[in-house]
């Protein structure tokens, strides 16, 4: 949005777009503006934008940097904010909401950990039913090229050498790994999931 | 003048019979002080004492009395002898309990003891039995000025309670502002919606209502007389006149919107689309719940409202203060439109929103409605294609912004519709003159003293309806900004403070705060010498002059501060039981030590609100302070008539001290300017010391509040110990 | 005592400000008004401010006047040490219950102080908020009303109750005095009972009842006073060194809906006003900083705020502070939070936190009749039948000025209630 254009600004076209797409997308609106979130957060210091902040972008109507930014990916589901609000928002819920709206629209910041992460871990886990922490940890090394994943498996190798001393890691899952016995049961369970979701989706918005 | 028969009654509880010769002491009321029947009583406030007190004033036909045991201020319920003339010596709290410790200590009270006892007896002889205003008035009649919602809250309040009540409006029909308005502001659980203003309904009481009549169209032409008597011209919707006799007055007259043309940075006077509260109201009225549209037609899809427009502002060229209710009309407009219609976006922008109390559900529905809050500083306002382009710093996101919008509202603030500032310099006065809303015929001009940017409102934090004129009550916007929840209630009391001013009246008694005092201000014409400095110096403009220039008491308005009589060069103004002679013969009374004998006398003239119960309060908590000193309460530092201090120091005192409350801005006199006056007129003593020969320092006024219990024990102790420095008073042994 | 009370008395529940005015505003326009309240004195909280907004004036010196008006006043009869505790009939008719507690002390006492002097058992003073102790026979303040002693109920069975009951020289001590219920009958009741400051030791991030040196403004406020546990020097609790960078926290508790979903308007002004008391406290120079959301200084008081706001010892962060830490190492208070205008992280050191507490009503908990409306914070509006009405801070969050508006506004309705029962009187007559 250009400095000029302030056709779309403070109007309610992209908060009314979280409430009807983001998990407590409605909450944003009662923000009054306190900060208590933001100086509640553990992560404050490395994220760029407060949760208050993001709430008060959100009226201001600025789609792209809200959702192409990398802070409520930071969120680690402390909630102390939750616990504080005054006005009793549900902090945690509308950063998780707003992080996933991102990723959906292929707004979210390339490379971001917690995003990777969770994507991974995501794809991991619903294949099989089971988390295949070898390939799990490698992806996670390996995702920003050859060399950095070398370096970084380089780097944690003492922490590898012990865990596979204790029988924690097991080199074999690289190639195979172990599955849960229904794994088809968990697919099913996750299709019912996005159809429930889906449906309850269209009839209240989220 | 009846016969006068005394009694004194020495208590001698409390370590008094114990601390003091009360042989020497009795001998000392019955041989200087002259007093008829006297006795001791081991505990006078006991009920056994008390009612055999009782029964020996009826016996006895005694007039007056003297009880010498503690401070007036203890014990009022056992000493309370109606019918009676009562002086009290203060033997506990003012020496038993304030003599310092020490190897003359007994010496120095029984002679502080003595002296206080001449004092009780001088004092006692002089009193006369209020007898209340014989010009007393009983009009219990309440007339209105406003038909507002304040004005026919007030009115109506006063008729249901059956008073007899006139409105006076200037409009062509009642209902104020608030009949403007589409909805109010919730007042009450649950402080979710707009309400109806339910202004019809009060509209609609109020001219049912058998004991309720109106003058619509009608302006006050004058305005004479005082509470129980006023009477006031009134100039009618068709050219006539007529005179209402009421006993009290309440004015209501409300505001006017601050003028938005004086914004035109904000795009006041710029564009029709910039409108302001009241604008909006008009435009929510016509289009009678369907979504609103402006003036061309066109429906509003953005309306953005900055608050604070012409307000708080702090370059003197708006109005400085916040109104208060405007975050709260604001956030109800704001619902208007989303009431109508949903999507359209409401935004508002504040720096500091203000909804006190339970204002904050209102706001928290506003945000469940989806308005908008955004808080920033609104820059300029400027049109841009058929709307308006608002540009702002959004401090939150610490940005240069702007939002465009079909409409612009601006909350500006309320002006009080207050008439004439009467402490304007007297040539600018008789220009504004021409706005004065009460047009009271008093010698201190036309309408009511205003306290702070125009509103009437009181200066006492304790006593919200204290104006300077009694009898005559401010409520609603005038008085203070406000809503009109606030403006309902305010008139509720308002309605109270004038049916109280008619029943004292009507009685001959005292308003706040000498509520009930039956004295009242007696002048000897004979001897006046028409310098008009009562007329001047009321602080509650009481005092009228007439066509000869003499000073005309109009008792009602009085409230019995005695500032006139400290203000009398010529000293002919008094009260039954406070004048120039009750306390000049109690300081003509002491024994004077001579001057060798280096004990030094200082006079303390003590504001008996503060200065008085302070001096208290430290003797009771055994704070110390010399027995050099008597203390004298008074009404008020402005009734001390400079004639006590000249004859105190003829009269051998070395030294004056004065313990008024604080003056200036912040004043802290309950009779506004007493303080002030008494600190006026010293200024002018220090001539006459220097005729005297005496130094400056043996006069000083000090400010003391009630809680200087510490500090007030310590300026006596400096101040005598300053006396000892100068040396004792030359004028000793000429009296 | 039923004959002091008929249908056209007025019952007025609380002595404070509010109830005071309330009860001298109609006995002043002729009513019979009977006064009750729980504590040994009248004054109530007011009595404990040290000074008011915006004037800096002093609570005492309308307290003196109010006072004043009362002796002088045969219509009010007061009842102190004494609780409402039933309430039934209706508009026009009540009968009311009042449980009168002993004092121990009757009305020959002279208040000469000679109990006191032989009494050596303390109890906290709850004048000063419990921050200092007092003898436990005691006045309990200076401008008390009525001017009697009060005996502790904690020295009775003690020799030193025998020891005071001796040294009383008027026989005004009575240690067999026990709990009394009386019955009014009134026609109209203005509930003044007025208000309390929310329980900081809830807002827990905050640290009350953790860290001795986080308070609250209530307490603050004796701290400041000269009559008070420090005799008006600012200390830090946690080690008697006067404080000298001090934050205000406003919002502690309201504006909140996990504590009180109301702003309590007074608290901005409040806070305000206490950094004010710094210039006469440590003149050397104490800074105060205010952390806050929104500046509530309505209608004139905005003058003050910009007069604060120009006063270079005060800083204004606009900001809900999040939490506190204690710094073992500097013995200081770590204050984190968001600057939100801009959004600047902090953790301030300040040796002195007040936290602006926010008020409920004093009514919240207790059993009030069934027929009073009450809204969604406890506070009164009034009664379903019209007759009971409330006034001050019991019927809504509100500054000494306004509250005695209320009263005022408070003693007209309940006038017309008493009025009418009057004027129904007369016609059946």
């Amino acid at each position: 949005m250009s400095e000029a254009d302030h056709s779309s600004a403070y109007r309610r076209e992209f908060l009314a777009e979280v409430e009807r797409e983001v998990e407590g997308g409605t909450w944003v609106k009662m923000c009054m503006q306190c900060g208590v979130c933001a100086g509640s957060c553990p992560f404050g210091p490395h994220w760029e934008h407060s949760p208050q902040k993001i709430f008060m972008m959100i009226r201001a109507g600025q789609r792209e940097a809200v959702l192409r930014s990398e802070s409520m990916w930071l969120c680690t589901s402390c909630y102390n904010c939750v616990v504080r609000c005054p006005r009793q928002l549900p902090v945690t819920h509308i950063m998780h909401g707003l992080a996933s709206y991102a990723q959906k629209l292929g707004l979210a910041p390339k490379l971001q950990a917690t995003r990777d992460f969770s994507l991974q871990f995501w794809e991991n886990c619903t294949r099989t039913g089971r988390v295949n922490e070898m390939r799990l940890t490698l992806g996670l090394y390996f995702r920003e090229g050859l060399v950095a994943g070398f370096k970084q498996a380089w780097a944690m190798r003492t922490v590898a050498w012990g865990l596979l001393r204790a029988g924690r890691l097991n080199p074999a899952e690289l190639v195979g790994g172990h599955r849960c016995a229904d794994a088809n049961g968990i697919k099913a369970m996750l299709a019912k999931a996005r159809e429930i979701e889906a449906r309850r989706k269209a009839q209240h918005g989220h | 003048m009846s016969e006068i028969k005394t009694a004194a009654v020495l208590c001698t509880g409390c370590g008094i019979g114990e601390a003091l010769d009360l042989k020497e002491l009795a001998r000392i009321a019955q041989k200087e002080g002259k007093i008829g029947v006297l006795r001791e009583d081991p505990q006078a406030c006991s009920a056994a004492s008390v009612a055999a007190l009782h029964a020996e004033i009826q016996e006895q036909g005694l007039t007056h009395l003297l009880i010498a045991g503690c401070s007036r201020r203890a014990k009022t319920e056992a000493f309370n002898f109606p019918g009676l003339a009562l002086a009290r010596c203060n033997w506990r709290e003012g020496v038993l309990w304030s003599v310092p410790e020490g190897e003359n200590a007994p010496e120095l009270r029984q002679e502080m003891a003595a002296d206080y006892l001449r004092m009780g007896c001088a004092e006692l002889k002089k009193l006369k039995l209020p007898q209340a205003n014989p010009k007393a008035a009983g009009n219990r009649r309440i007339l209105v000025l406003g038909g507002g919602a304040s004005g026919l809250t007030a009115a109506l309040a006063a008729a249901d309670m059956g008073h007899e009540a006139v409105i006076v409006e200037i409009a062509p029909q009642l209902g104020g502002w608030a009949a403007q308005w589409w909805r109010r502001t919730p007042w009450r659980a649950p402080y979710a919606v707009p309400q109806p203003t339910g202004i019809d309904e009060l509209v609609r009481r109020a001219a049912d209502h058998p004991l309720l009549r109106c003058h619509l169209g009608a302006t006050v032409l004058e305005t004479r007389g005082a509470p129980g008597r006023f009477s006031v011209d009134i100039a009618t919707a068709d050219q006539g006149q007529i005179t209402e006799e009421v006993g009290a007055i309440i004015q209501a007259t409300g505001f006017t919107p601050y003028p938005i043309e004086r914004l035109p940075e904000l795009g006041g006077g710029m564009s029709p689309w910039v409108i302001d509260q009241a604008g909006l109201e008009s435009l929510a009225r016509a289009s009678d719940g369907a979504p609103i549209r402006r003036g061309d037609g066109r429906p509003v899809r953005t309306v953005v409202f900055i608050q604070c427009a012409g307000q708080r502002d702090a370059t003197g060229r708006h109005l400085a203060y916040c109104s208060g209710h405007c975050c709260a009309t604001s956030v109800k407009q704001a619902m208007y439109f989303k009431a109508a219609q949903s999507d359209v976006d409401t935004v508002v922008l504040y720096t500091d929103l203000r909804l006190p109390g339970m204002g904050e559900d209102f706001y928290r529905s506003a945000q469940t409605q989806g308005v908008t809050f955004v808080k920033g500083e609104a820059k300029a306002v400027t049109p841009q294609g058929e709307g308006l382009r608002v540009a702002f710093r959004d401090l939150i996101l610490d940005t240069d912004s702007a939002v465009e919008a079909d409409l612009v509202v601006l909350a500006t603030g309320q002006v009080p519709r207050s008439g004439t500032d009467i402490d304007l310099p007297e040539e600018e006065r008789a220009v504004a003159a021409a706005n004065s809303v009460l047009k009271l015929a008093y010698r201190q001009g036309p309408d009511l003293p205003q306290l702070k940017y125009g509103f009437t409102d009181s200066h006492f934090i304790c006593f919200p309806y204290e104006t300077r004129r009694t009898g005559i009550y401010s409520a609603g916007p005038v008085r203070r900004p406000m809503d009109l929840a606030q403006a309902m209630e305010d008139a509720t009391g308002a309605a109270l403070k004038a049916i109280q001013a008619v029943e004292s009246a009507a009685q001959g008694r005292a308003l706040h705060p000498r509520s009930g005092d039956l004295s009242y201000p007696m002048v000897r014409l004979e001897g006046c010498t028409q310098c008009k400095r009562c007329t001047v110096e009321c602080p509650f403009g009481a005092i009228d002059e007439d066509e000869n220039r003499y000073p005309v008491f109009n008792e009602s308005r009085c409230r019995r501060c005695g500032t006139c009589m400290g203000a009398c060069p010529v000293r002919v103004i008094s009260f039954e039981n406070y004048s120039v002679d009750t306390v000049g013969s109690q300081i003509k009374s002491i024994d004077m030590p001579d001057e060798f004998s280096e004990k030094p006398r200082v006079l303390v003239l003590a504001c008996e609100n503060d200065a008085y119960p302070a001096l208290d309060t430290a003797a009771m908590q055994g704070r110390r302070y010399s027995a050099f000193v008597r203390v004298i309460p008074v009404r008020c530092l402005g009734s001390v008539n400079t004639i006590w201090i000249t004859d105190a120091l003829n009269g051998g005192w070395d030294g004056v001290m004065l313990l008024g409350c604080k003056k200036g801005e912040d004043y802290q006199c309950h009779f506004v300017r007493g303080s002030e006056m008494a600190a006026y007129r010293l200024s002018k003593i220090e001539d006459t010391l220097k005729q005297m020969g005496l130094e400056p320092e043996r006069v000083a006024t000090y400010e003391v509040a009630i809680t200087d219990v510490e500090r007030l024990p310590r300026l006596i102790d400096e101040y005598v110990a300053k006396m000892f420095e100068i040396g004792m008073s030359p004028m000793k042994g000429f009296a | 005592m039923n004959a002091i009370a008929t249908n056209q008395t007025l019952l007025v529940i609380g002595g404070g400000i509010s109830g005071m005015s309330a009860a001298l505003e109609a006995a002043e326009c002729g009513a019979e008004v009977v006064l009750v309240e729980r504590n040994a004195s009248l004054g109530g909280r007011t009595a404990q401010i040290y000074r008011y907004f915006p004037k800096l004036c002093h609570p005492l010196c309308g307290l003196e006047i109010n006072l004043r008006r009362l002796r002088a006043n045969p219509r009010v009869r007061v009842l102190t040490l004494a609780e409402v505790t039933e309430v039934s009939g209706r508009r026009g008719n009540y009968r009311v219950q009042v449980k009168l507690a002993p004092r121990y002390v009757n009305e020959r006492c002279t208040a000469c102080g000679e109990c006191a002097k032989v009494v050596t058992r303390t109890i906290p003073n709850p004048y000063n908020q419990g921050l200092d102790t007092i003898k436990a026979a005691y006045l309990p303040h200076a401008l008390a009303h009525p001017q009697r002693y009060v005996l502790d109920a904690s020295l009775l069975g003690s020799p030193e109750a025998e020891a005071a009951r001796a040294a009383c020289p008027v026989g005004a001590i009575d240690l067999q005095m026990g709990v009394e219920t009386i019955e009014l009958s009134v026609g109209s009741i203005i509930w003044a009972t007025g208000w309390k400051p929310y329980d900081a030791v809830k807002i827990q991030p905050y640290g009350y009842g953790r860290y001795l040196d986080v308070v609250t403004s209530v307490e603050f406020e004796r701290l400041a006073d000269p009559r008070g546990p420090t005799r008006g020097r600012i200390l830090r609790p946690s080690n008697g060194e006067p404080a000298t960078n001090i934050a205000f926290i406003q919002c502690a508790g309201s504006r909140d809906e996990n504590h009180l979903r109301h702003c309590s308007r007074v608290c901005c002004m409040v806070s305000l006003k206490q950094t004010q008391y710094l210039r006469e406290a440590a003149p050397e120079g104490a800074q105060a900083t205010v952390y806050y959301i929104d500046i509530r200084a309505i209608d004139r008081f905005e003058n003050f705020y910009q007069q604060v706001r120009a006063d270079a010892r005060v800083k204004f962060l606009k900001s809900k502070v999040a939490r506190i830490v204690h710094n073992a190492q500097s013995g200081q208070l770590v204050l984190h939070g968001v600057d939100t205008e801009g959004y600047h992280r902090y953790a301030r050191e300040h040796d002195l936190v007040v936290l602006a507490v926010g008020m409920e009503p004093e009514t919240n908990g207790l059993d009030l009749p069934e027929d009073l409306i009450r809204d969604a914070s406890g506070f009164i509006e009034g009664s379903s039948d019209g007759g009971q009405f409330g006034a001050g801070g019991a019927a809504a969050p509100l500054d000494v000025n306004r509250a005695v508006q209320s009263a005022t506004a408070a003693a007209l309705r309940a006038l017309q209630v008493t009025r009418a029962a009057a004027r129904a009187e007369e016609l059946k007559g």
